[in-house]
């Protein structure tokens, strides 16, 4: 499961040094990933293989964050919203276990905080 | 002193993988060829429900087969004893595929003229199915010893594949393998999946097979 991790990671470090070298290549000092209770990634295996992502690659001092959405549903029956942690996908209300989904698969790189004044000299 | 400043990405990290996997489907639709991403655990039958289909079909469909291992080339050797166009690719201890790896494959193989070419992605039922490749129907093998407990375990492969084929249907009495039972969990998690029982090594069930195949490449 860790390599299935770690394949993922090393897409969304490729993915934000193109970001990075689109915008001038600053330096990247924060990733922040939003993953969902029911996404099928967990954050800790995530945070375990950061460090083997960003080896000897241009993010290898960059901070990783990772945001939780949890995982919301509304009753088909009765309309009520709940957390489908806490309520195991019945309703609360009505116990109804028929849901929509509004929120919690998400998987996605939000944002990266990057250094505005950097040296022009980028060799050094 | 340098200041920090916000780049708002707001992008799924499948995203890019997704694109490229819908370029490579319609390029190839246009070309008139199948791509099918077969998926499946270690020692389900894999190779020699290839080599069995390959064998039954060169006749009437030209087939390519693009191999996807972690480093060795002994599933590429047993195809190529059908004649079969193939490449071998090594996703360098990746886990999976994903669509600019099959893109080059599909490059490296040479499509033109082929009906239909067939993807052994990597033995494993966990992250080939979070990868789209690009190919335009996923099919996996699940083996009989394996139980018929495995769509409750692996939730979204089963959810992605369009036809299940259970090999090794021969052995069920002696893996209690209950048939029924595993297609009521399948239609729980994906009503419109296919099943089709085989058995690789006697050949029974293999003519739904070949002909859902043929139908598929058809149908393109």
């Amino acid at each position: 499961m860790i390599m299935h991790e770690l394949s993922i990671m090393l897409e969304v470090v490729r993915r934000v040094e193109a970001v990075a070298k689109a915008n001038g290549s600053p330096k990247v000092k924060t990733i922040v990933l939003q993953i969902g209770e029911a996404a099928s990634v967990i954050p800790r295996f995530i945070e375990d293989c950061y460090d083997a992502a960003i080896h000897q690659t241009t993010l290898e001092e960059t901070k990783l964050e990772i945001e939780i959405i949890p995982a919301m549903g509304r009753c088909l029956d009765c309309r009520q919203v709940h957390h489908l942690r806490d309520s195991q996908g019945i309703c609360p209300t009505c116990r109804s276990k028929q849901f929509e989904m509004l929120s919690g698969r998400e998987f996605q790189i939000k944002q990266i905080a990057v250094e505005d004044h950097y040296e022009s000299d980028q060799n050094h | 002193m340098s200041q920090i400043k916000i780049i708002e990405i707001k992008e799924g990290i499948f995203e890019q993988n997704n694109q490229t996997a819908q370029e490579l489907r319609n390029r190839l639709k246009e070309d008139k060829t199948l791509l099918i991403n077969l998926m499946s655990s270690p020692g389900s039958g894999k190779t020699t429900t290839l080599v069995s289909t390959i064998e039954a079909l060169k006749n009437d469909i030209r087939i390519g087969v693009m191999e996807a291992d972690i480093d060795s080339d002994v599933d590429a050797r047993s195809i190529d004893q059908t004649g079969a166009r193939v490449v071998q690719l090594h996703t360098g201890g990746m886990c999976h595929l994903d669509a600019e790896m099959t893109r080059q494959g599909i490059e490296a193989l040479d499509p033109s003229g082929l009906d239909l070419v067939i993807l052994e992605n990597v033995g494993n039922l966990v992250c080939p199915a979070e990868f789209d490749t690009g190919a335009h129907k996923n099919v996996m093998i699940l083996s009989v010893p394996e139980g018929d407990d495995k769509p409750l375990k692996y939730p979204l492969m089963f959810s992605i594949v369009d036809l299940v084929l259970v090999n090794k249907i021969d052995a069920a009495d002696f893996f209690d393998f209950d048939l029924d039972l595993f297609r009521r969990r399948l239609a729980k998690i994906n009503p419109e999946i296919g099943v089709i029982p085989i058995s690789a090594k006697t050949g029974q069930g293999m003519t739904p097979w070949f002909d859902w195949l043929k139908q598929q490449v058809h149908k393109l």
